[in-house]
């Protein structure tokens, strides 16, 4: 009798383990090319390691809103996959729609609301609720210029807006192309965003980006932001419809272009060139009085299911994904900076250690700030218009005052 | 009669009901059914996923207060009317010309037809290439010395959405052709002699006697092109993506836009609609005279 006991003490006492090991975890995201797939792999041997498996669920495409629509999907049929990576208020809306598991346990034993930046907290919870676990950050108001080409002409890299312009038309007597870019909104955008901070400050940023105020929307400071933003204009090629954000990169590594505005995802195309920081390339915060940090994040959110063994990896992964060697591990490939603020910055190059060094002052100057043009700002139906009056305006020959008014009125009638 | 065959001469009359059934329940759910409840959403106030509250017209007027949607309607109009009008027109003229008894008509048949088997993304790509002004046909007239020719619509928001059209007549006037040469074979040769006898001219017989003839071929040109042209979201998504700006944005892009990148489910909903109506408004008055005049005949 006794033994019967001690077996069956033994049995319940080894189910947890045995439904670990056979705990699978299904994760749908976006991330579909190789360097990203590469990054992922790290999370997924971590997670490995653990005894769980990862399900791959990938869905490219659209900036991740064909994976959007696959969680709708999803959730509608009652079937949610158990991890789901999320940006901007994706999660947060999720989360208020109550299908998404709330980590406040692992966040409170893990401690992982002290090492984030706080500027974070309103993406990764809901009320008191924790509910995404971020892996990477990603810097968007970065320059990217030709090292050669600036030498060439003579020119430093640029400490203020006027400069920066400035130079671009002393790059173009020359015959250079002093800006890359396409002419897809969120490209314009990423300088859009960048002129709100640079030129009239963070506070301006704060009211206008995130608070939506009428009365900073409509000032003269927003004249100035379009003025500024139609010198840009001038200095990009007239071939810019269509270009993809890697063709611009591509022409500033090749000598044809001088500049390129866009996220710390160009980086990796220098690095596979074998190009370096600081010999071959450039890379510098746009210009402004108060250096900003513009920032996307990318998270992971797991839903509320059933299934106790789902349950224990999705625990699992948010530990794997919090974890602080993982997180190195994980962006050294990507080309991010670690979402958690206290990784050690060893190993990292150049960009990413200046990266580090910004955003440690912009968490303290209050200019670390969400990028709108990437969801971390005003809610999608506001930044949207944002991006519609600065793309209308920039590619055709709209006043700076009228521009404002439309923003102005988009924005009443997105409310 | 026997039971067994009153049996089967009554299965006989149920089966092509019981045949077309299935694919009539699956038309009425997938088709008809998110009609109805596209338009269910379009009174709400839904945002990011549907919400069940009736707020009236709200969607609507936020709708038609946005100026995208207004530009939108517009190119939709400039699009479609150009686009059907050059494809019905070239397409006519190509079947008119191949229809002369000329030498090697399979293969020029062919030529012509085969734009319309590639999709619209590689049209839209190619002709992407083709119009842009630093590496199509403005670079390449440019070298060959005519330094001052200019050909970027593309890049110019007032004219992007003229090069859709471009593109657009390019891949579809084969296919109008294609029915419009199978119109013309259809005429019996003798009406054409007898008014060759007349004393009729050949532009004459064309425009009195053939071109009316083929209006049952014109009824399918016409159909099926609008419905290219409402569809055309994968062709603007390809070649402009929509822009220079939001300078080529249609019906169809910014309801994909709205309802799924932008949080306006609701507005997105109501644009399907409007779309809806603008469609039934233009086909169904046509169908409706074309199948009545054809019960006269």
């Amino acid at each position: 009798m006794s033994k019967f006991i001690a077996t069956a003490l033994a049995a319940t006492m080894l189910m947890p383990i045995a439904a670990k090991a056979e705990g699978q975890i299904e994760v749908l995201h976006h991330w579909v090319s190789q360097s990203e797939v590469e990054a992922l792999n790290v999370i997924r041997k971590d997670l490995e390691a653990k005894g769980f498996q990862w399900k791959d669920s990938a869905v490219g495409g659209m900036s991740g809103a064909n994976a959007q629509q696959a969680l709708r999907a999803r959730l509608t049929a009652g079937d949610p996959p158990g991890a789901m990576q999320f940006l901007g208020w994706e999660g947060v809306q999720w989360a208020e729609q109550g299908v998404v598991r709330d980590l406040n346990d692992l966040a409170t034993a893990g401690g992982w609301r002290a090492a984030l930046a706080p500027q974070l907290l309103p993406f990764v919870t809901s009320g008191d609720a924790f509910i995404a676990a971020p892996i990477n950050m990603h810097r968007q108001n970065w320059v990217w210029a030709n090292k050669k080409l600036f030498d060439d002409a003579g020119v430093a890299v640029p400490k203020s807006w006027s400069e920066l312009i400035e130079t671009g038309k002393k790059l173009k007597e020359k015959g250079i192309v002093p800006i890359a870019m396409g002419d897809e909104p969120w490209q314009i955008g990423i300088i859009f965003d960048a002129l709100l901070s640079d030129i009239n400050g963070p506070e301006f940023y704060q009211k206008t980006a995130i608070d939506l105020d009428s009365e900073a929307l409509g000032s003269p400071e927003m004249v100035k932001v379009f003025d500024a933003l139609r010198e840009v204009r001038g200095l990009v090629d007239d071939n810019f419809v269509g270009r993809d954000w890697a063709v611009a990169t591509g022409m500033v590594i090749n000598g044809e272009a001088a500049m390129q505005f866009m996220g710390d995802w160009a980086k990796g195309e220098f690095l596979a060139k074998g190009l370096k920081p600081n010999q071959d390339f450039y890379c510098f915060a746009t210009p402004g009085k108060v250096t900003s940090f513009q920032y996307l994040i990318d998270s992971f959110g797991m839903f509320i299911v059933k299934d106790e063994a789902v349950q224990q990896a999705q625990a699992a992964l948010a530990e794997t994904i919090m974890d602080p060697k993982v997180q190195k591990d994980f962006n050294l490939i990507k080309g991010s900076i670690p979402a958690r603020s206290d990784v050690s910055v060893d190993d990292f190059d150049d960009c990413a250690k200046l990266g580090f060094k910004e955003r440690a002052e912009a968490v303290e100057k209050g200019s670390m700030q969400g990028a709108m043009t990437h969801g971390f700002a005003a809610k999608p139906e506001f930044a949207s218009v944002f991006s519609d009056v600065a793309a209308q305006f920039f590619v055709g020959k709209m006043s700076s005052e009228d521009a404002v008014k439309m923003l102005v009125s988009g924005i009443d009638n997105a409310r | 009669m026997s039971a067994s065959t009153r049996m089967s001469s009554r299965l006989a009359g149920w089966l092509p009901r019981l045949v077309v059934a299935p694919s009539l329940l699956v038309v009425i759910v997938t088709v008809y059914l998110f009609i109805l409840w596209t338009g269910v959403i379009s009174v709400t106030s839904s945002k990011f996923v549907p919400t069940y509250d009736f707020v009236g017209l709200e969607q609507y007027v936020r709708l038609w207060a946005t100026p995208r949607w207004h530009t939108a309607v517009a190119n939709l109009f400039i699009f479609s009317a150009l686009f059907l009008a050059l494809s019905t027109g070239l397409g006519l003229l190509m079947a008119i010309l191949l229809d002369q008894n000329i030498r090697a008509e399979g293969a020029l048949r062919a030529i012509y037809l085969y734009p319309m088997a590639l999709s619209f993304i590689v049209t839209g790509t190619a002709w992407k290439w083709i119009m842009n002004p630093g590496l199509g046909i403005q670079k390449v007239v440019n070298d060959l010395g005519w330094t001052d020719f200019r050909f970027d619509w593309i890049t110019n928001p007032d004219m992007a959405i003229y090069t859709v059209v471009v593109a657009g007549v390019w891949q579809s006037s084969g296919f109008a052709m294609a029915i419009f040469l199978a119109g013309l074979r259809g005429i019996d040769n003798s009406v054409i002699k007898a008014a060759q006898i007349e004393g009729a001219s050949l532009p004459l017989i064309y425009r009195q006697i053939i071109i009316p003839m083929l209006r049952p071929a014109m009824l399918s040109v016409v159909v099926l092109l609008s419905y290219i042209a409402i569809k055309s979201f994968d062709l603007v998504l390809a070649l402009t993506n929509g822009g220079p700006g939001t300078a080529t944005e249609l019906p169809s892009t910014f309801m994909f836009s709205a309802t799924f990148r932008r949080n306006q489910m609701g507005v997105g909903a109501a644009s399907a609609v409007m779309m809806l109506m603008t469609v039934a408004a233009i086909i169904v008055p046509y169908l409706y005279s074309e199948l009545r005049s054809e019960k006269n005949d």
